[in-house]
């Protein structure tokens, strides 16, 4: 089960409204390899994870990736919560607005909605292994593209730790990977599929 | 289903698969760096050009004058700190549970974290409910919906 402490895992605290800036950093919340995307990923995939240590590890990364999803709402609602009808009609916020008001909706920076086909549960230890890693690369890159394109320190500071987050899963999904081959048959690795063959 | 294996061309074994190194142990940064770095670990630390080492500068937040609420900040960044190392080190025990040090770390924080919490909530309001009762609260009080919400970035 998951319990709810009443802090964020990194703080936010942002002086200047810039919704131009939340419309880009909302992708993390809802786009395609955002932090939503990524904890539903890892906590859908570990019920069947043939090795008990890595499904210990989904959850405890899943369960990191609801506290990076609330940084990047803490954001969002940061930037835009301030927002003068002035501000709506000309930052480039026009669009949001009309259909969430403030209000905070998951999803991608062009707009497309958080959908579950952005992740896979493929029921096959390798297959999900190797998603989560580019999982992990591509929400990196995501960090990247908005390290370039954000000026703010308040806005960067925060993007910046997530990004290095991305890089120690990486890491972690890595050692796990090598956890699953010590366990599996040593000369064909695609020998049987130990979430289905038993 | 004939063989497990047809590998008769001399190749190297494993072929098709890749491999990730597996991490060794190193000293971590001090708890208020790593906070700041996103890991507690400096070889794991593989900043990007345009975000260098270093960069983020985490201010004792609002410069507030009132005493109180720089007291509260400076329990909440304790808090932050401590608690991100004992996340850091959860995940590298997951996959490291033989490392002592690293084990010895996570016990000696983990402890840590439960007095900071507990001293939170008997200073300023609980942040988790087990901390109503290891902060030693009125019990005749219900005090959970006390204080900031963490989004408003009020406390740190």
């Amino acid at each position: 089960m998951f319990a709810y402490e009443k802090r964020l895992q990194f703080p936010v605290k942002i002086k200047n409204t810039n919704p131009d800036m939340a419309k880009l950093i909302i992708s993390q919340y809802g786009g395609p390899d955002g932090e939503l995307s990524a904890s539903m990923r890892y906590l859908s995939q570990r019920y069947t994870m043939p090795v008990k240590q890595v499904g210990g590890l989904l959850t405890d990364i899943g369960t990191e990736e609801l506290n990076h999803l609330e940084i990047i709402c803490a954001i969002v609602y940061q930037l835009t919560r301030d927002l003068n009808e002035e501000q709506v009609k000309t930052a480039g916020f026009d669009a949001y607005y009309i259909d969430h008001t403030k209000g905070l909706w998951p999803q991608a920076a062009a707009g497309v909605p958080f959908t579950a086909l952005e992740f896979q549960s493929k029921g096959d230890v390798f297959a999900d292994l190797f998603e989560d890693l580019a999982a992990e690369q591509k929400a990196r890159t995501v960090y990247d593209n908005l390290l370039r394109v954000i000026d703010d320190p308040d806005v960067r500071t925060p993007l910046k730790f997530l990004r290095a987050r991305e890089v120690v899963h990486f890491q972690r999904f890595g050692e796990a990977l090598e956890m699953t081959k010590e366990k599996m048959n040593q000369k064909n690795y695609y020998w049987v599929n130990p979430e289905f063959d038993r | 289903m004939i063989s497990e294996s047809n590998n008769q061309c001399g190749c190297p074994e494993h072929l098709a698969m890749a491999s990730v190194p597996k991490q060794q142990w190193c000293e971590p940064y001090d708890l208020s760096t790593a906070l700041k770095e996103g890991t507690i670990f400096p070889c794991l630390n593989l900043t990007f050009f345009k975000a260098p080492l270093g960069e983020s500068a985490l201010k004792p937040a609002s410069g507030a004058e009132d005493p109180q609420q720089q007291k509260r900040e400076a329990a909440m960044n304790r808090l932050m700190e401590v608690s991100f190392a004992v996340n850091d080190l959860t995940l590298y025990l997951d996959t490291h549970p033989d490392c002592s040090e690293g084990l010895s770390l996570f016990c000696q924080l983990a402890e840590e974290r439960l007095h900071l919490l507990a001293d939170y909530a008997r200073d300023f309001e609980p942040l988790t409910q087990l901390s109503m009762i290891t902060g030693e609260l009125d019990q005749n009080e219900y005090r959970w919906p006390e204080g900031p919400m963490p989004w408003e970035g009020a406390c740190v």
